[in-house]
């Protein structure tokens, strides 16, 4: 740290500053995320119960997943959604941010709606989706019978239990909306003019000037969606769709929180809750290799 | 920079060089109408969840359930959100989530406002480290944290206090809060900082007086966002509160859930008591960070 | 100036922690032993228990009981086993026998012999023998019994009347039950869908167990060391495939679709189910609740043999808790006659103690009326096995009970894919037992 500083001796007064102004940011999330990720990574490798000790296990606990049926159960399911839910949902963010970015009250008026969503707070935001997908008397079913189409059991059926969670999360992309506004105003003007003037298309204007523009905040937000898609339908499976049916909607949060604290397996989740960390990180990564060749500004540095 | 003095033509008022006058007024048009329809398709579609709950919050009990599109069916029970509170002290669990976001958000934009501030001037090296450790620490799983922290939290006898639903504020909330600061910040060079330091203000001040100023649209969506995460947090609420006089408002609405399973607009008034607030706050800063040219807000 | 700020920052940490700290004193002003009873109920139950707890602690001023309630079932174990990790257990605990094993065997629960020993108002005699058995581990007392709850049918009278079906007798069989039920589902409006059911019943194993042992059967091949399911064979099928014909065959059950929409109990307190089946637990909710129609309690309808399965929850001393022997006064006042009495007044409890059980208190505490059910069903109730393992057990079962009663599957096949699913978790069981 301190070659990395300037050799200008009156900065370094500044600089100290920074550091403290730095610190309650680098001790708390130490304290708050890097200990207990890492205990949770040595917790992978033991069997703990919560009332006596961990004990060493090795990696049986990893062994233990080829034969538990509803381990396997909740990560495919997790990685269908993962799969699907986040490449929608940044798509959608990207057309719609596309489609939203200019000016006039009726645009700002859709802007808003489409934040709207995500500001609804977890548990209420289950319970709506639990009326609107009520068989009998949910908007939802209702809206289809006025236009001639018959009922469908959202939180019945496999097959629509899992449409459901996944459309529930895309109407929540709000967040990743407004990132990819601001990223859009970013692209110069300029750039975007000289095109139009070479007679460049809408399709070659979009592929070889605004995507590569867009590449950084692209990156940041399927990172984010990745992380948080995981985590995300926590609380829409457990409310509205209650895992089900048959553990259609029985994601890796829920069987991790059914081990920990319900069977009191806490080594064996905490395996599990590891798995999810390092297929995030790999996701993430490997996005971020296999994409930093096509960035052409130093945008995000 | 630009080449003349023209303005860049939006998308539906592309030339097209083949076509005559005529054609292209009505392709225009044509093209405005659709864009509107698109318009009104995308407001109606998001915004129907919400519409439907409020509708709902005011369905009068003795109503059966609605066997067609119906909103706000009279006669209007506004006595649904009075009734709330003989279910469970609702209204008491309200003010304890506002207390948590009062403390929480504050302190949430200093930390994170000052890791941003922090990181904005580091050197490259240094920069990228703490840019990737922030990544890294975003995308740790929730799930992770839950049961060290308790135990963390249990060895400092926090257990049924609000302390440790307020912990998290102490480091910014989320690494993600961090870098939307970072971003805001960096547009200006580090050598304006050190310059204003050289002339004599401290970092505090420099941190205050002229970063802070730039960065009012990231502020504000921190605030919302940071706002909304305090005010619906459930998971942790659950986790260190043990006595009903402390209980949150998620936990009250979920509390509610089970009692009243069925009872929907009751539970939907529930929900509107919890998405109100956020709602209001949205409302009021919206304009600044929506409307217009967003990124010249963010990041001039 | 940044001194300044700093220094603000620390005395606003200060105050808040002050302020948050002040939520939680373990020692009142007066000196009292502050003791924490964890239980696990529904509003309508809760005030039962927050009425009998004042009346102890004004009786009682040297110790404080503070009521923590968790309605939802999972959170309260969630929160139980959070807090035995770190080491803040609350003292005493209402559990269910059910849910009782992983924490029996893991040593976190106090036997409680000795304080029967020592008691002078309770002894163990004055229980139900299934109650007391019930909570009873390699011979040794865990914990003291609340209640002899059972499955039995609530069912609206004015239903009954109104299509001129008789009532339930104590004697009434499953033909009897099944004819009844066919007479009170009615399409009441004539649009071709039924609205009035007649039976309302959870897809579940506590409420499959009873019409597998009326028919004869067992649900496990041994009761002590249970090693797997018997589901799939013999008398055990027929009363599956019985149970789940109540909806594929004979649609007397809201099918899946009427279900999701409004649920059984939902209907029942709206009047358009005729009889629902659920244990005591539901009767302050249904006092509360229901105003427009009468109500009754009657007894499972019997078949080869009368049988119900036992819904006891107990209390129990935490073996980590300081104040073990507040604890047992408290236990003394609530499962002895007081606490009985209070509780029974308010229709939550069938009495584990048998004075209480036999009196006025309990009998009279209506609705329901037919209170002497409960009595004279007391020596067939039946409990479950008690396995560390029993919660997946059951959680993997009711899957498969499910998709039968569904119709998705046919019982044989659902039948079979429980005792497969279920291997595991009797194999974890006995390992966790030991030896014998």
């Amino acid at each position: 740290m301190r070659r990395a500083f300037s050799s200008r001796w009156r900065l370094s007064a500044y600089h100290t500053q920074l550091v403290l102004l730095l610190a309650p940011f680098v001790v708390g999330t130490f304290l708050l995320i890097f200990v207990p990720m890492t205990i949770t990574l040595a917790l992978g490798f033991t069997e703990y119960d919560l009332f006596s000790p961990p004990r060493w296990n090795d990696f049986q606990n990893f062994k233990n997943w080829a034969a538990d049926l509803l381990f396997q159960r909740a990560l495919y399911n997790s990685a269908w959604f993962v799969l699907i839910a986040v490449p929608l949902r940044v798509l959608g963010a990207l057309l719609l941010a596309m489609f939203l970015n200019r000016s006039g009250r009726a645009f700002g008026v859709g802007r808003a709606a489409i934040y709207l969503p995500t500001m609804i707070p977890e548990v209420a935001y289950a319970l709506i989706w639990l009326l609107l997908l009520n068989p009998g008397f949910g908007a939802v079913n209702l809206l289809l019978n006025a236009l001639g189409l018959p009922s469908v059991g959202w939180t019945l059926e496999p097959f629509p239990a899992r449409v459901s969670v996944t459309v529930m999360w895309l109407f929540q992309l709000g967040e990743g909306f407004v990132l990819m506004l601001a990223a859009l105003q970013l692209i110069p003007q300029d750039v975007l003019e000289v095109a139009l003037l070479d007679g460049a298309n809408r399709w070659q204007r979009f592929r070889y000037i605004i995507l590569p523009f867009m590449v950084p905040a692209l990156l940041l937000l399927t990172f984010r969606d990745v992380a948080l898609s995981f985590q995300g339908v926590f609380v829409a499976g457990l409310l509205t769709t209650e895992t089900g049916p048959y553990y259609t909607t029985y994601f890796l949060p829920h069987y991790v929180y059914d081990e920990a604290f319900g069977l009191f397996r806490y080594g064996y989740a905490s395996a599990t809750t590891s798995l999810v960390y390092v297929v995030t990180i790999a996701i993430v990564a490997g996005l971020f290799f296999a994409v930093r060749r096509w960035r052409r500004d130093d945008a995000f540095e | 920079m630009r080449l003349n003095n023209s303005r860049i033509p939006r998308s539906d008022e592309f030339i097209r060089t083949n076509r005559g006058t005529n054609k292209f007024v009505t392709t225009r048009a044509v093209g405005t109408l659709i864009t509107y329809a698109l318009l009104a398709i995308v407001i109606a579609l998001f915004l129907f969840p919400l519409v439907w709950m409020f509708s709902y919050a005011v369905r009068s009990v003795n109503l059966p359930a609605p066997s067609q599109l119906e909103f706000f069916t009279p006669p209007l029970a506004f006595e649904n959100f009075a009734r709330l509170n003989e279910f469970f002290p609702l209204s008491q669990f309200a003010l304890n989530s506002l207390r948590i976001v009062a403390f929480a958000v504050p302190l949430t934009l200093l930390t994170a406002s000052w890791a941003g501030f922090a990181i904005a001037q580091l050197p490259p090296r240094a920069r990228n480290f703490f840019l990737g450790m922030s990544i890294a620490l975003m995308l740790v799983p929730a799930l992770a944290t839950w049961i060290p922290r308790f135990v963390l939290f249990a060895q400092l006898g926090w257990i049924d206090s609000i302390l440790p639903v307020l912990a998290p504020a102490v480091m910014g909330t989320n690494p993600f809060f961090v870098i939307l600061f970072y971003l805001a910040f960096r547009r200006v060079p580090r050598e304006v900082y050190e310059s204003a330091y050289l002339d004599g203000a401290n970092a505090l001040r420099i941190w205050w007086s002229i970063a802070l100023p730039l960065a009012r649209p990231a502020l504000l969506a921190v605030a919302i966002l940071a706002a909304a995460y305090y005010w619906s947090n459930y998971a942790d609420a659950l986790l260190y509160l043990r006595r009903e006089i402390n209980y949150t408002l998620p936990i009250g609405v979920q509390l509610l859930e089970k009692a009243q399973a069925n009872n929907f607009p009751l539970m939907m008034a529930a929900a509107v008591i919890m998405v109100a607030p956020v709602l209001v706050l949205f409302l009021f800063v919206q304009p600044y960070f929506l409307q217009g040219k967003i990124a010249e807000r963010w990041l001039k | 100036m940044l001194r300044r700020i700093l220094i603000l920052v620390v005395i606003g940490l200060s105050v808040m922690v002050i302020a948050a700290c002040g939520n939680a004193p373990t020692q009142t002003t007066s000196g009292a032993q502050e003791i924490v009873f964890a239980v696990n109920e529904e509003p309508e139950e809760l005030t039962a228990f927050q009425s009998v707890v004042e009346k102890f602690n004004a009786a009682n001023p040297s110790i404080k009981v503070t009521l923590a309630n968790t309605p939802d079932d999972d959170e309260f174990t969630k929160k139980l086993a959070a807090d035995i990790a770190a080491r803040t257990p609350p003292d005493l605990i209402l559990f269910n026998y059910r849910r009782i094993g992983p924490f029996v065997i893991k040593g976190a629960v106090q036997p409680v012999d000795d304080y029967f020993a020592a008691s002078a108002s309770i002894k163990p005699a004055d229980f139900y023998a299934t109650a007391i058995d019930a909570f009873k581990f390699k011979g040794m007392q865990m914990c003291v019994p609340l209640n002899l709850s059972q499955l039995q049918i609530y069912y609206n009278v004015d239903l009954f009347k109104a299509a001129n079906v008789p009532l339930p007798t104590k004697d009434w069989t499953w033909a009897d039950f099944l004819a009844t039920a066919k007479a009170l589902t009615q399409d009441t409006n004539g649009d071709g869908k039924t609205d009035q059911y007649g039976v309302g019943i959870a897809r579940q194993a506590i409420r499959l167990m009873p019409f597998i042992w009326q028919h004869g059967g067992e649900l496990v091949d041994n009761a002590e060391r249970p090693t797997q399911l018997v589901l799939d064979q013999g008398v055990a099928l027929e009363a599956f495939q019985w149970f789940v014909d109540l909806q594929v065959k004979e649609k007397v059950v809201p099918n899946k679709e009427a279900e999701a929409t409004e649920n059984s109990q939902s209907r029942f307190q709206n009047g358009t189910l005729a009889m629902f089946f659920q244990s005591r637990v539901l009767t302050p909710e249904l006092r509360a609740t229901v105003k427009n129609f009468a109500w009754d309690v009657a007894p499972l309808p019997m078949d080869k043999t009368r049988a119900t399965i036992l819904h006891s929850d107990g209390f129990c001393i935490l073996k980590d808790s300081t104040k073990k022997d507040a604890a047992w006064k408290f236990i003394e006042f609530m499962a002895g006659k007081e606490g009985q009495r209070a509780l029974a007044e308010t229709g939550r409890t069938v009495p584990a103690l048998i004075s209480v059980a036999q009196s006025d208190a309990f009998l009279k505490s209506n609705p329901p009326a037919g209170n002497q059910v409960y009595l004279d069903m007391a020596q067939a109730v039946r409990p479950l096995p008690l396995m560390t393992t029993w919660l997946e057990v059951e959680s993997a079962l009711n899957q498969e009970i499910t998709r039968a009663f569904w119709g998705d599957v046919t019982a044989a096949e659902a039948a079979k894919a429980a005792v497969e699913n279920t291997r595991e978790y009797f194999k974890r069981n006995l390992i966790d037992l030991g030896s014998p």
